[in-house]
């Protein structure tokens, strides 16, 4: 019984973060209805970031993210500047497989820059953990989660009460309205995509003393945030929420239960099955996704 | 230039007689394999336009079907001792039976949704090739002994295989050609260009959809068995990673998306940039050659579109027009 508490408790822990990485995913998509082939990338890049500062520099990853999430704002602004906006009213096909190039762009310049190795952030406090009852908890893996989830409801808070986050709400529902009431979408644009670069950034930061990285590591995490995107419903960050605690308690019991492997496959089958039988997901609003077909 | 059937045919022609020219002029072993694999790419990336480039049906899942058609007729020669030339067919209607059922699933998903699904598929084909090791040898794959007989598909010369590539080229080109000028190419691009006029005009475009999705990875799936044949070696990252999918989809992007010589132009154009990449770099820096790749890929799709094919036809088209 105990491993099984064990088991969903250490999944709802790194499920937090891949609440983290797919709420900016969500959010692009659902403001921009661009999906960011790349989006994955980014956490990379936030990884290697906060494991140079760790290294070379000696700064705690929890200090190091003011720095680096600001860079990844910054990088998010960069990205959709040159290569975001000029393809938005491109066709889909451009659309798509920019940012596939540039998820091949980033992966292969730090694998040219860093070689494959993997790399780890070795802190002091990683194996600290408590007791309750039989459970062993880790301190890092509570701290991560609890960050994790505050970033993800500061962002929900932040689209609910300020101005700035009702005009990203009010382009995602009808960009056209939203220019008519004078709301500046193509800054509404900007802001979204870097801020969806911004949270992965965090997730990044999080996730570094827990994961090793190498250029590879997004692209690997990216295949589950779509899952869970999907799953929550395209555009919704609720869903992408709950997904994410979801779909890291189905990885944590096929884990243990099946293997490395074939815990992938469960949760792409999952997928398939999600997109066969509902593809507006768990929360997401109907109509972005399916056609009607003859 | 008169319009007779004739006239139209001669490019082509010509450009399939100036391909099969180039293993005799280049016949070094470097350049006759990056020939071999540049027309062997070729013909996936014509299948894959068939679907992706006609249809609009952007999949990233193709590896998968390349993967079973190098997987099915390796196993079957192995175990059973069935020849290639038998198992590229078995092989590509487990592909084809296979894209009808994935294509039933996902073909009323809009844009990036199926494009994701795809990718799913691809991962969950890759991830069971790796896992089932008794069929598939695992990770570390299977090998096909060298017994040169021509009745297995097996060469000792490997430019016996340069040709045959060369050969899938020119009728994967013929398939689409034909494809393209029907009704159902049409009706394909009609979906394409706009579903709902589509639709308003009577064409019931789901069935011609996943027809031509499994046609595309029957197509693909015997480009697998021809990979097999030539490397004698299976393994799931080299014939189904996702970098193989994205190529022949990229490949069909950079010459020419939709158009029936695009991607033969595109495979050519990024087997000439890795080969120089290669020669001038060398392999010290690995990520190099793909690093200068997605840079071209992105430069092109912001700047042309369409592809560099259609680019070029136009300026020639433009030039000639000022002449006359």
């Amino acid at each position: 019984m105990d491993i099984y508490v064990q088991l969903a408790l250490s999944g709802l822990f790194i499920g937090g973060v891949y609440a983290l990485i797919s709420v900016g995913l969500t959010l692009v998509f659902g403001v921009l209805r661009v999906v960011n082939f790349a989006h994955g990338e980014y956490l990379t890049i936030a990884m290697y970031l906060t494991y140079f500062m760790f290294q070379r520099v000696g700064i705690d990853p929890f200090v190091a993210s003011i720095a680096v999430v600001p860079l990844l704002f910054v990088l998010g602004l960069l990205t959709e500047r040159l290569l975001i906006r000029p393809t938005l009213e491109a066709p889909h096909v451009v659309q798509v497989f920019v940012t596939f190039a540039l998820s091949l762009f980033l992966q292969n310049l730090l694998l040219t820059l860093f070689t494959s190795d993997f790399r780890t952030v070795r802190t002091s406090y990683a194996t600290a953990a408590f007791q309750i009852g039989p459970l062993y908890v880790s301190w890092l893996r509570v701290a991560v989660f609890v960050v994790a989830l505050a970033l993800a409801g500061g962002l929900a808070a932040f689209l609910k009460y300020t101005y700035m986050g009702s005009a990203i709400r009010a382009t995602a529902q009808d960009r056209r309205s939203a220019r008519l009431v004078g709301i500046n979408v193509d800054w509404i644009y900007a802001v979204t995509f870097a801020l969806g670069c911004a949270l992965v950034g965090a997730a990044g930061v999080l996730l570094s003393p827990l994961y090793p990285v190498n250029p590879y590591t997004g692209a690997d995490m990216i295949l589950i945030s779509f899952v869970i995107v999907v799953l929550g419903g395209m555009g919704s960050i609720a869903g992408a929420v709950i997904a994410g605690l979801l779909i890291g308690v189905v990885e944590s019991f096929t884990g243990y239960f099946a293997g490395g492997e074939l815990k992938q496959l469960v949760y792409f089958v999952l997928f398939m099955v999600v997109l066969a039988l509902r593809p507006n997901g768990l929360l997401g609003r109907k109509g972005a996704e399916v056609m009607d077909v003859t | 230039m008169t319009n007779s059937p004739l006239s139209a045919l001669l490019p082509p022609i010509a450009g399939f007689a100036a391909l099969a020219a180039l293993p005799l002029v280049f016949s070094d072993a470097f350049l006759v394999a990056a020939l071999t694999l540049a027309f062997l790419s070729a013909a996936a990336s014509l299948a894959w336009n068939l679907s992706g480039g006609y249809a609009g049906q952007l999949s990233l899942g193709h590896a998968a079907f390349y993967g079973i058609g190098a997987y099915v007729s390796t196993i079957l020669f192995l175990k059973a001792g069935i020849s290639p030339l038998i198992g590229m067919w078995l092989g590509a209607i487990v592909s084809a039976i296979c894209a009808v059922f994935l294509g039933a699933v996902t073909m009323r998903l809009k844009g990036s949704f199926f494009v994701m699904s795809t990718l799913a598929f691809g991962a969950v084909v890759h991830i069971s090739a790796i896992n089932l090791r008794d069929f598939t040898g695992g990770a570390s794959g299977l090998a096909i002994p060298l017994r040169p007989n021509p009745a297995n598909l097996i060469f000792a010369d490997k430019m016996v295989y340069t040709y045959i590539a060369l050969a899938l080229v020119i009728v994967f080109y013929v398939i689409t050609r034909l494809i393209a000028a029907s009704k159902v190419g049409y009706g394909l691009v009609a979906f394409r260009e706009n579903h709902d006029a589509a639709r308003a005009l009577g064409i019931r475009t789901l069935p011609l959809r996943i027809g031509v999705f499994a046609l595309s990875a029957g197509l693909i799936s015997i480009c697998g068995t021809v990979h097999a044949q030539y490397y004698l070696y299976v393994d799931p990252d080299s014939v189904m990673g996702l970098n193989l999918s994205l190529n022949f989809a990229l490949m069909a992007i950079v010459g020419g998306l939709g158009t029936a010589y695009g991607p033969i132009v595109g495979a050519l154009l990024v087997s000439i940039v890795s080969v120089v990449m290669q020669v001038y770099l060398g392999d010290q820096i690995s990520g190099l050659t793909q690093l200068a790749y997605a840079a071209i890929v992105i430069l092109v799709l912001m700047a042309a579109p369409n592809g560099l094919g259609p680019l070029t036809h136009a300026f020639l088209k433009r030039r000639a027009a000022w002449r006359s």
